[in-house]
């Protein structure tokens, strides 16, 4: 798999993360990452059909997405598991999900990219496996914490 | 969502259960999830895109995973959850959720599957799509499944 893949999730995440959030935001190199990675505890999964099939995963700690909710409501949260800090993460990465697919379908027409709601997972010790999908991610450092991007992707035969 | 959209899934489960030779499979329950929190270490999900859009997931204990997928490799023992398994049980649900949407297919609906992703670990909070989830409870002679079904309107 090629980067080019992953390079639309991350300008739509800088962007988002910059201007909507406010965060300061210094962005690494991508790495491929094969089949599995371990997630830092709390990740935002929004799955992707058409031209390309595959998901996106944005990976934070339960700090992170904790500041990112208090960003977006106002409110302070001392657990995860808040309805709340699960919907703040998940609103993010649809919007920067929905922004990248805008994106990749205005460039590459005919590619009719169609994204499924975003789910959330958070825990200990999550690792995501995803079967015959190769992904490659970034690390983003921002100022509310390190944030990764992993895009997976299986290309179809359209 | 509407509740004729939960018969295709659970018909799917079913048959590919049937044909993959779990022991007994059957539906015990249906309830509303009412909790983020679940007690399940493995989560695996399938998103739904189309006539339907939403997502799926199945979720049970890693010790039911781990017979599943001795029983989807011909009974051979497997002690340890690590790729091979994850990678049967990956398959699983990319044939049952195959399978459900061919079934939604002769109902007029014309839905198309994201490849799974597996999602293990301990003490987990989830949240499956943004809208209500519907919970449907399976148990067979390997333990016991629970395949959790959110579609948006």
């Amino acid at each position: 798999m090629s980067t080019s893949h992953i390079a639309p999730f991350i300008k739509c995440s800088v962007n988002i993360l910059k201007d909507m959030l406010g965060l300061e935001v210094k962005s690494g190199a991508t790495e491929n990452e094969g089949d599995a990675f371990t997630s830092r505890g709390f990740s935002v999964i929004v799955g992707f059909t058409g031209g390309w099939k595959g998901r996106f995963f944005l990976d934070m700690s339960g700090e992170t997405a904790m500041q990112i909710a208090s960003i977006l409501t106002g409110e302070d949260y001392s657990s995860v598991a808040d309805e709340e800090v699960l919907l703040s993460g998940a609103e993010i990465g649809n919007i920067i999900s929905g922004n990248a697919i805008t994106d990749i379908n205005n460039s590459q027409p005919g590619l009719n990219l169609r994204l499924t709601p975003p789910s959330v997972f958070a825990g200990d010790s999550l690792s995501m496996f995803n079967v015959r999908l190769n992904s490659s991610s970034v690390l983003i450092d921002t100022s509310a914490g390190a944030i990764k991007i992993n895009v997976a992707v299986e290309e179809g035969k359209k | 969502m509407d509740i004729k959209y939960i018969n295709p899934f659970i018909g799917g489960l079913l048959h590919v259960s049937n044909m993959l030779g779990f022991g007994g499979m059957q539906r015990t329950g249906i309830s509303k999830r009412d909790k983020l929190q679940t007690d399940h270490d493995v989560n695996i999900i399938i998103g739904l895109v189309g006539g339907l859009r939403g997502n799926i997931v199945f979720s049970m204990h890693e010790a039911t995973a781990c017979n599943i997928a001795s029983t989807m490799m011909g009974g051979m023992p497997v002690s340890q959850f690590d790729m091979l398994p994850r990678s049967a049980l990956c398959e699983m649900a990319n044939m049952i959720a195959g399978n459900s949407v061919s079934n939604l297919e002769q109902m007029g609906s014309l839905v198309d599957i994201t490849p799974p992703t597996l999602v293990s670990g301990k003490n987990m909070v989830s949240l499956i799509s943004q809208v209500e989830t519907l919970v449907v409870q399976f148990n067979a002679k390997e333990g016991a499944v629970e395949l959790n079904i959110a579609i948006e309107d």
